[in-house]
């Protein structure tokens, strides 16, 4: 294979975002196709290079083929959207029927989030998998805060060894969910600015007491509807197709449900608070795509110097 | 006035459906026989005749398998399915229906008493 075809080869398979199932075959069918049409070039008589050229130029732009594709796979089925939308409905439903007070019910969420985020993260990494990653990330936040809580000598010995940890399993998961698709580390990112900013309403001076939990139990039915409204954005999300739709849905969703959060919260996060939230939200909606911008220089000159090499050797 | 891409991009899904009626095929071998069939009029834009497949596989009205050739090579042979039958009786009337006006109007008869 040469330089110019592996190359287009992964501006289609980059730009088109499939998993990797569906990866495998379409780009072993596109290869085949252009495989069949150089073959047919070359023997009417042009060369392997003026081939390719021509080959590459009636296959189209890889940007409108990646485009094409991305459309015919994204959309979700309905098994789908239930499968991402359901993490969001049940912590809010948690909060909306007042379960979070049962430590069982609260267990039970808890778990079934961790489970179902590990079994889809081992089985292909679908698109419903990210939205209960999300959550799955708050058992490890829950265990960073109540460290907070232990006793000082032993506060001052696990946090600077938790605290890491922590941030480098984060950072695995987003590189790894990034690597799949940047809008999909949003996705799964997006509950975070809301799940900081009720915490931020419950606990002004950032320390969970009594009084929070009184709190929580005043927010609770409006944090429940802050849940399900991500839910009902995650279910149009799947059955959207086209990407740029997709991400204006999220942007727009997450910036009005954290308006949502200060209204229902009545002067409880002041100015500053809000536009910190603000930032994040944009964070989760920026760093995304300037991770995988960076991790996709890496990619590109891998898949150059292996092109080259394979040339080579034939 | 259409283009003639405007013309292929509103009807690949019947002309894909016809040609799959006829027997399975792979997609190259669909790109040669729609430029031959329609004397060079119909010309894809290749890359993007996957996506429209796909497009069909997906809704169920065509289905895709890989058949191993005797020289080793693998290729993705696509049949059209009974939901895609169906629809492409459906479609083939709406487009004997469309054509029957459109030629009434090209060419129009003696007009009525």
């Amino acid at each position: 294979m040469t330089p110019e075809l592996i190359q287009y080869l992964e501006n289609i398979r980059y730009n088109s975002k499939l998993d990797h199932s569906d990866e495998k075959e379409v780009m072993s069918e596109l290869e085949a196709h252009i495989e069949d049409k150089v073959q047919e070039l070359k023997e009417s008589g042009l060369s392997e290079e003026e081939a390719l050229e021509t080959c590459l130029g009636q296959m189209g732009a890889t940007k409108l083929v990646a485009h094409q594709i991305y459309e015919a796979y994204s959309q979700g089925s309905w098994k789908h959207v239930s499968l991402a939308s359901m993490p969001h409905m049940l912590f809010g439903l948690l909060f909306a029927l007042n379960w979070w007070q049962h430590i069982g019910w609260l267990s039970v969420v808890l778990l079934l989030t961790c489970v179902t985020a590990i079994y889809g993260w081992w089985h292909g990494k679908p698109a419903w998998v990210f939205s209960w990653l999300g959550y799955a990330l708050l058992p490890v936040l829950a265990v960073g805060l109540a460290l907070v809580y232990l006793p000082k000598g032993w506060s001052l010995l696990t946090l600077p060894i938790y605290f890491p940890l922590a941030l480098w399993w984060l950072f695995r998961v987003i590189v790894q969910t990034t690597k799949r698709d940047w809008l999909f580390s949003s996705l799964m990112l997006l509950p975070l600015p809301i799940i900081i900013g009720w915490f931020l309403a419950v606990s002004p001076a950032g320390r969970f007491n009594e009084y929070s939990l009184q709190r929580v139990y005043y927010f609770a039915p409006w944090i429940g509807t802050s849940f399900m409204i991500l839910g009902l954005t995650i279910a149009a999300f799947i059955r959207l197709r086209q990407r740029w739709l997709r991400i204006g849905l999220l942007a727009i969703s997450g910036l009005l449900t954290l308006t949502l959060v200060v209204y229902y919260t009545s002067g409880r996060l002041n100015t500053l608070t809000f536009w910190g939230l603000i930032l994040v939200m944009w964070g989760v909606f920026l760093l995304p795509p300037l991770l995988e911008r960076f991790l996709r220089s890496g990619w590109k000159i891998r898949w150059i110097y292996d092109g080259a090499d394979s040339a080579k050797l034939r | 006035m259409a283009t003639r891409r405007d013309l292929l991009t509103g009807s690949s899904n019947s002309l894909l459906l016809c040609l799959l009626e006829q027997q399975p095929m792979y997609g190259y071998q669909i790109v040669k026989e729609l430029e031959a069939r329609s004397q060079g009029y119909f010309r894809f834009k290749e890359g993007t005749l996957y996506p429209a497949l796909h497009r069909l596989e997906k809704s169920g009205l065509i289905a895709g398998n890989w058949q191993m050739l005797s020289n080793g090579r693998q290729r993705r042979y696509y049949h059209i399915t009974d939901k895609g039958l169906a629809k492409l009786a459906q479609e083939k009337t709406q487009w004997q229906d469309f054509l029957k006006a459109v030629r009434l109007i090209l060419q129009p008869g003696p007009s009525g008493p």
